[in-house]
């Protein structure tokens, strides 16, 4: 090594894979419907670019498939081939050395042939080693791009700009007489001098393909390729070329060797085109003994494969998932900032009832954003129902019809497969429903049932279809201090209501002049009828045998009852969320009695004869059957015992409240407890 | 004219004088055409761009669509942007890269990720009822209803159009 220049190992600058969206989509097209289990081996194009503004990048995108490749201006075109294995197995195990060297054993061949100097492209060629997880959409892949190891040369100093060599008019002839090369000639080409003019010839030009070595070239020539790399190194394409070149003028040992590195402006102009000076050492290294490399390294740096997820934007599972998400967040980024859209993702809403209520709420807790959803129901899908009750369709009631919990969770799962529904299958006991010994077994298992679901849910509906049906689940509701939504219908009519909480009767009684009543203290279904006005519209909504409603008093309400469940949810106190009191509709209402989304009512009475609602608000009623300490306090002391006395006996009650016989039957018969099945149902 | 919708065949009246243009700068926009259904041709973009993440640079591509919007009657903005494995960045990342010089407020009120109207797969979209109003504007006083609109947007995105185009 001479004093005066210094000389290093050429260092080439490997590609980087850059893959489009696209080819995934292609992929898995083509495994899908063409190659199904085959393993085959495709060829596919890839591409890359001499433009000097965006570096060593290797690209495949969807129509690396298609038969002809499709052309970019300053893009190169890359003939390769892509082994898409079967199993993660197959892809692992596969011998990649051996592999590399069987395409080098195709490509060298076509350099001992001499076709590369005709055809200088089929020097260049990569390989795409992969398996589609298809279930996760999990893409795993390691790109290759062959290169016998051998020979080694040396790079001269630094590589210099074009201009140190070319004077701007010979810049200006070797642009066009780059443009004017047949674009697969355009890979590696050589440049001749005449005089001040220089020309640009194709290989064959230059070198003889029939002859098997050739020792002196006597014009001036230089050679050419295009570079992929923006740096003072040459990119991966050199490699391919010097060994060619090497192998077919073994005279070019112990002689220093110029190359020019096309590389283009945006604009297409080559001035930033470099050149390198490399050094060959006398005694070369065979190709043949000395294997291929060029497998990409990793992100971590290490050779591996890499794996592209796709499943955010290719499972159409997650893709409904999150886009239904995203109507929620709209809501907030563009409506009410202040919503918290997690709250709904986790809250648990167990559905008592799953018939024409339960439906309309389960819809509505979905286009909410709620993901955990349990239908309690003990009936079957039956002719008459997929009209009303909108999860159920007809297949839904052939051969006997199927459970409805069953049916309307997995149903919900077909409208977005990600919500978390479940169902069981019980029978809600009822006060003064005897259970006869040989009932009684079933009974405690489903009071254990219901229980414990009430237990594990944050928010308790009752969309049931009596009103007795109502009293067991308020009653435990309460003991758990659970949030409670009630809606009933009539036949023109609905009731939508929250609850209190147990055990809150007695901490402090509601003022007549309070301006609001703190929602723990709010009455339940049962509290409020005794403590209510009396019902103008008595003789329409007490008809318990007309069980047939008008169609959208089931919509309305069920939506009702979501709504105030997610202002309840929105709002820092939740079930502690006050309600109104003599409110005149007047005055303005206090900020701390609103929520994110405004002020949430105790219940709400509407009556579709007239297309108007009320929102009256009741406190507690200290001898509530369901929702009173003493009822409460009982249930704790007694558990089942207590319950099953009540089942027996409605009057065992009346004992306990001290409410007079009296009032307590004409509680049982009372309003608004329609049920919402159709009239087949009873 | 006095309506603020154009036709299918002015966008692509417009989207070939725009590539007319582009092809003489080599901007490297290109023109996908439609033969049957006028609607569905569109002009497309992909660039490479480099931010830092995590104290590293990283290389991403970005593709911008034009596309025409049939039921606004106005040209419509999606774009993608995506990493070497080809993962499409989500809606906050694009946020977080200050791909857009909008507050988050406002971001999110004009971009939303939906499934494109062409290519059936997510995409980010400006929504169009926006566009209808800017380009309300300027419509009669434009040449190019393309260049107008990508003019309206372009300081929005990191998307330096040219003046060859005659904005
Ligand atoms: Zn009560």
């Amino acid at each position: 090594m001479s004093l005066e220049q210094q000389q290093q190992v050429i260092q080439y600058v490997p590609f980087t894979s850059f893959v489009h969206p696209s080819f995934w989509h292609s992929l898995t097209d083509i495994k899908l419907n063409v190659d199904k289990l085959n393993e085959s081996t495709k060829q596919i194009y890839g591409r890359f670019t001499y433009r000097d503004d965006i570096g060593t990048v290797f690209e495949v995108d969807g129509t690396s498939f298609n038969k002809v490749p499709e052309t970019e201006q300053m893009y190169y075109n890359v003939t390769g081939t892509i082994m898409n294995k079967n199993t993660i197995e197959d892809f692992k195990n596969i011998d990649k050395a051996a592999l590399l060297n069987s395409i080098g054993e195709i490509i060298w061949p076509n350099i001992k042939r001499k076709t590369w100097i005709s055809n200088p492209n089929s020097l260049l060629s990569f390989i795409i080693l992969s398996f589609a997880d298809l279930k996760k959409f999990y893409y795993y892949y390691w790109f290759a791009f062959p290169c016998p190891s051998q020979p080694t040369v040396y790079l001269i100093d630094k590589s210099q700009p074009i201009s140190t060599v070319f004077s701007n008019k010979q810049l200006e002839e070797l642009s066009v007489g780059f443009k004017s090369l047949d674009i697969e000639q355009k890979c590696f080409f050589a440049i001749t001098k005449e005089g001040e003019s220089i020309y640009v010839k194709p290989m064959s030009k230059i070198l003889d393909p029939n002859k098997p070595t050739q020792n002196a070239i006597d014009i001036d020539v230089v050679f050419a390729f295009i570079d992929p790399s923006n740096g003072p190194n040459p990119g991966w394409p050199l490699r391919l070329f010097i060994a060619a070149l090497l192998d077919h003028c073994p005279s070019l040992s112990g002689t220093d060797v110029t190359i020019i590195g096309i590389r283009s402006s945006g604009s297409g102009t080559l001035n930033n085109s470099n050149v390198y000076t490399i050094a060959i050492p006398q005694n070369l290294q065979k190709v043949d003994s000395s294997g291929w490399v060029g497998w990409e390294r990793n992100d971590k740096g290490n050779f591996g494969p890499k794996l592209a997820n796709m499943s955010a934007s290719m499972d159409p599972i997650k893709l409904a998932d999150s886009s239904s998400d995203l109507n929620i967040k709209l809501m907030k980024w563009r409506l009410v900032p202040d919503i918290d859209v997690e709250v709904m993702k986790h809250t648990k809403c167990l559905l008592l009832g799953a018939g024409t209520l339960g439906c309309q709420v389960a819809r509505d807790l979905l286009a909410w954003g709620f993901r955990h959803i349990t239908f309690i129901d003990n009936g079957k899908v039956s002719y008459s129902n997929p009209t009303r009750q909108v999860l159920f369709n007809h297949r839904d009631c052939l051969d006997g019809g199927r459970k409805k919990a069953e049916a309307a969770a997995q149903n919900l799962k077909l409208i977005l497969p990600t919500v978390n529904s479940k169902a069981i299958v019980a029978h809600i006991p009822m006060p003064g429903h005897p259970v006869g010994e040989s009932l009684l077994e079933e009974t405690v298992t489903n009071l254990k049932l219901i229980i414990e679901a009430i237990a594990e849910h944050d928010v308790i509906f009752l969309l049931l279809d009596t009103r007795e049906a109502r009293w067991l689940p308020t009653l435990v509701a309460a003991h758990h201090g659970k949030i409670v939504i009630n809606a009933a219908l009539g036949f023109d009519s609905y009731l939508v209501m929250r609850h209190g909480v147990g055990l809150r009767c007695m901490e402090s009684a509601v003022s007549v002049n309070s301006t609001y009543i703190p929602g723990g203290l709010l009455g339940c279904y049962f509290c409020n009828d005794v403590t209510a006005p009396g019902n103008s519209l008595k003789d329409r909504t007490l008809d318990q045998q007309c069980t047939v409603t008008r169609p959208g008093v089931a919509a309305i309400a069920g939506a009702l009852a979501v709504e105030v469940l997610v202002a309840l949810l929105q709002h820092p106190l939740r079930v502690e969320a006050p309600a109104l009191y003599n409110f005149n509709g007047d005055e303005d209402i206090a900020s701390e009695l609103q929520g994110v989304l405004g002020p949430i009512p105790h219940s709400i009475r509407g009556f579709l004869h007239s297309y108007t609602s009320v929102t009256p608000t009741c406190a507690k009623f200290k001898q509530c059957i369901a929702c009173s300490d003493v009822v409460i306090n009982k249930y704790r002391e007694k558990g089942t015992e207590f319950l099953l006395k009540v089942f027996n006996s409605g009057k065992y009650l009346e004992e306990v409240t001290g409410l007079s016989e009296l009032q307590l039957a004409a509680e049982m018969t009372d309003i608004l407890t329609f049920s919402d099945e159709d009239q087949d149902q009873e | 004219m006095d309506i603020d919708t154009i036709t299918p065949e002015d966008f692509l009246a417009s989207a070939k004088h725009f590539i007319e243009i582009s092809d003489k700068i080599h901007d490297g926009w290109r023109i996908y055409e439609h033969k049957n259904e006028i609607h569905k041709s569109y002009i497309k973009k992909e660039a490479f761009i480099t931010f830092k993440s995590q104290n590293e640079l990283c290389l991403y591509k970005i593709e911008y669509v034009i596309f025409y919007n049939l039921s606004y009657g106005v040209p419509s903005f999606s774009f993608n942007v995506w990493n070497s494995p080809g993962t499409l960045l989500k809606l906050e990342e694009i946020r977080q890269m200050c791909f857009i010089q909008i507050t988050k407020e406002e971001f999110y009120s004009v971009i939303t990720q939906q499934e494109h109207p062409i290519f059936h797969r997510p995409y980010f979209i400006m929504h169009p009822c926006h566009t209808a109003q800017l380009l309300k504007e300027f419509k009669n006083k434009s040449r190019n209803i393309v260049v107008t609109f990508l003019g309206l947007i372009s300081p929005l995105l990191r998307l330096n159009l040219s003046l060859e185009y005659g904005l």
